[in-house]
């Protein structure tokens, strides 16, 4: 046999040249993989810390690039930007809709155009902070004046990292027409014991009737759930990140959705898919404790039942307690990487705190000609009562829901940061949840399990 | 015992891996000049390997890079940002020893046991029809390959409209002919088997299209020769259309098992991995790792992902390899 030949014919040499072309392209690969991220020895990314000063130019000149979610609120703040170009005519502003939500990360990990600022949900602020600009020294002449629950939020080892912009107070929205006719009065409804009284007599007017929400999306159910803990005082972790489930305040929240499960009181439906719709517009659904932005629903979801709903307050945990709680909302980050960072904080500051910027967002405008009114200011002086920038609005019965919301959003107690990992805790303590409000956990198992799960599988991970 | 080669064997064989002979006659006076050859012969190596430069840099950039670089990444606690933190199999500590991990691996075998062999099935039959029926062939090709064409989000924005517990259309079918609302897809039973029926929906209609390419491949002649014999239809199908669509029905079982792990927009948009996380998928579940930037994690799942299936997928190949 001829030695140069193998057994499949090859030749030892073709299997010599393969072998080296393939430890080569290994070699190669391998020295390429070393571009990644450093190794250090640090137990964890290190903090962020690059703190924006107030730029000093009179006239300050430049481009940048701003991030919007797409939809109704992009073509307000559209509108809104160019009013900030007619005061910094050096300023362009390039403004564009992106799905920040799978976006943002990439853009911010590989440093590749990056944009100048960004909204950001709040619940998202803490976990982005290590790319972020540290904005305390540019928002302290504005701080006390911002909601507190808003300045928590953005604040992660003390440093604040968003602009604060929206407050979304929780209010409860009910069928004022449904309840007029079970002789049922909303103004009786102080406390959530008195809901579960009132649902209870609107059953009996109504049988068959659910007629409070209860969400069936896990990520929406903790959401909901952090407003009732933001109404408390509380949220799931403190401020040193300790977890704060295992509390007087949860254990009282879950029980009383419990209860309002193992009543039958509740209507399980995901917000605004058709299931809860069809249960709003059927009158089978009148209690909505929800954030402002509800009211989108009879502006534009509701059918049968559009001008029948109103909003009030929320009731109170205990008599004399806080009547709102904060569920979600806003605020506007500033990337360490950003071209132009100064010039974006110019914009931010103009649309948050001049008087020019806020009223363009919220009074009236293309998009909502009675004004913005799915959110209220974060920023107090503008949050006046007295000076609405959006307008009674038609398809609530003509209620004038500024006054209603500015009074709830003042009432929001602060002291509920958000953790860096609440997002991730959606799939533990949202879905402990919703198996409660499904029957198959108690309360406590829900304190019990989702907090050992956030322990080991996020705050220790971190 | 060593035979010698015949004579000039090793020159006749590198000329013809090397392409055409040079043609006999008279040599030109630069092809004939050592160093004229030398040059000629080292573009004549070198070309092929120049040819194949551009495949080989973006095959190094988009394929072996990120390969290697997610294997470092797998081995580190990195958020994105700063120095990552070596863990050694810490990733992979934690994911095996994680019940939502195999929970996500269990949710996409399940899935898969309800679409596979439903889809096979369905495949061979609609495909056979398609071959044998004559009226508007072309309308139900199309009418097969368009579900597959059809942006998912908007399907899945469909099936959340139909399949509604209370108001939705399935219900309400089921509701005239007084059978109860089904919770099809806010309960842990009925979600998978909801979401299932979508990808059935979405993909069958590209199996459908393999198979028919196989099925044409059937020489027709054998049909004749079985009904000769006195086979009949269900007997043709199943001892010659069966056994020969053997290699394309196992070419769609591997495609459609990659496809099946990776399903990751219909869980996403319709279920978002619930209800319980009973439709958080493997694709779902390493995409919610990532999307917290817990990179490390995300790539040592990833890589878990890649030995599942690879382990599956080689399983279907030496089936097939036995067979043949």
């Amino acid at each position: 046999m001829n030695p140069t030949l193998g057994r499949n014919g090859r030749s030892a040499r073709s299997f010599a040249r393969r072998g080296t072309a393939i430890a080569a392209a290994a070699v190669l690969a391998a020295g390429l993989s070393a571009c990644g991220p450093d190794i250090g020895s640090a137990s964890g990314p290190a903090a962020g810390g690059a703190m924006l000063e107030v730029p000093a130019n009179a006239s300050p000149k430049g481009e940048i690039t701003i991030w919007d979610r797409s939809g109704d609120l992009f073509k307000v703040f559209d509108a809104a930007i160019r009013k900030f170009t007619e005061k910094y005519p050096g300023i362009t502003v390039h403004h564009e809709a992106v799905d920040i939500d799978s976006k943002l990360q990439n853009t911010l990990i590989t440093g590749t155009d990056v944009p100048d600022g960004v909204f950001l949900d709040d619940a998202k602020v803490g976990g982005y902070v290590e790319h972020l600009y540290n904005l305390k020294d540019v928002l302290a002449p504005y701080t006390k004046d911002i909601a507190k629950q808003k300045v928590d939020v953005n604040t992660v080892n003390g440093g604040i990292y968003g602009v604060p912009f929206d407050l979304d107070p929780g209010l409860l929205f009910y069928n004022a027409k449904a309840l007029s006719a079970a002789g049922i009065d909303p103004n009786g409804i102080k406390t959530y014991d008195d809901l579960l009284a009132a649902a209870k007599k609107y059953q009996q007017y109504k049988p068959g009737a659910k007629p409070i929400h209860l969400e069936q999306n896990a990520f929406n159910s903790q959401l909901q759930l952090e407003m009732y803990a933001s109404q408390l005082g509380t949220s799931l972790a403190g401020a040193d990140g300790q977890l704060r489930l295992n509390s007087a305040p949860y254990q009282q929240i879950l029980t009383w959705l419990d209860t309002v499960q193992k009543d039958g009181l509740g209507t399980r439906a995901e917000y605004l898919k058709p299931s809860d719709v069809g249960a709003l517009d059927s009158g089978d659904e009148v209690f909505y404790p929800w954030a402002i932005w509800f009211d989108y629903a009879p502006q534009q979801q509701l059918t049968a039942t559009k001008g029948d709903w109103r909003a009030m307050a929320l009731p109170a945990w205990s008599d004399g307690g806080a009547r709102s709680g904060a569920m979600g909302g806003s605020s506007f980050v500033i990337p360490k990487d950003a071209k132009n960072p100064q010039l974006s904080w110019l914009l931010y500051q103009f649309l948050t705190f001049d008087q020019a910027g806020y009223t363009a967002v919220y009074g009236p405008n293309e998009v909502y000609p009675g004004g913005t009114n799915t959110s209220i200011p974060a920023y107090q002086p503008a949050a006046d009562p007295a000076k609405p920038l959006f307008q009674p609005i038609d398809a609530m019965g003509g209620q004038d829901l500024w006054q209603t919301a500015v009074e709830a959003g003042r009432q929001i107690p602060g002291g509920a940061p958000i953790p860096v990992w609440w997002d991730g805790a959606v799939d533990y303590l949202g879905t402990d949840l919703q198996k409660m409000l499904d029957g198959s956990m108690t309360p406590q198992q829900v304190i019990d399990q989702a907090g050992k799960d956030i322990q080991t599988n996020l705050i220790e991970r971190k | 015992m060593t035979r010698p080669a015949p004579s000039g064997a090793a020159t006749v064989f590198r000329e013809g891996r090397r392409g055409p002979a040079v043609p006999a006659g008279p040599r030109t006076a630069k092809a004939a000049a050592p160093r004229g050859r030398r040059t000629f012969s080292w573009r004549r190596r070198l070309a092929p390997y120049a040819f194949v430069l551009p495949f080989v840099a973006v095959f190094l950039a988009f394929s072996i890079y990120p390969l290697f670089f997610t294997l470092r990444l797998s081995f580190t606690d990195w958020h994105g940002t700063g120095a990552a933190q070596w863990v050694g199999f810490g990733n992979y500590r934690y994911l095996l020893a994680n019940s939502a991990f195999w929970s996500s691996l269990g949710n996409s075998a399940v899935l898969w046991l309800l679409v596979v062999p439903v889809q096979l099935v369905l495949s061979v039959i609609v495909a056979v029809l398609l071959n044998t029926i004559k009226r508007l062939r072309s309308f139900y090709r199309v009418a097969f390959v368009v579900p597959f064409v059809m942006p998912l989000v908007a399907i899945a924005q469909i099936w959340i409209v139909l399949f509604d517990q209370n108001y939705g259309a399935v219900n309400a079918v089921l509701g005239a002919v007084g059978l109860p609302p089904v919770g099809w897809l806010v309960t842990s039973a009925w979600a998978k088997p909801t979401l299932a029926l979508l990808f059935l929906w979405k993909t069958t209609g590209f199996v459908v299209l393999i198979v028919l390419s196989g099925l044409q491949q059937v020489e027709p002649g054998l049909y004749e020769a079985a009904s000769l014999d006195g086979a009949g239809r269900v007997r043709q199908l199943w001892s010659i259309t069966v056994p020969l669509l053997r290699r394309s029905l196992m070419f769609s079982v591997v495609l459609q098992t990659l496809a099946v792990f990776q399903i990751f927009t219909e869980p996403y948009v319709v279920t978002k991995g619930g209800p319980y996380n009973s439709t958080t998928t493997a694709g779902l579940f390493l995409f919610n790792h990532i999307n917290r930037a817990d990179l490390g994690t995300g790539a040592a799942n990833s890589f878990l992902l890649v030995i599942v299936v690879m382990a599956v997928s080689l399983l279907f190949v030496r089936l097939l390899r036995a067979e043949d």
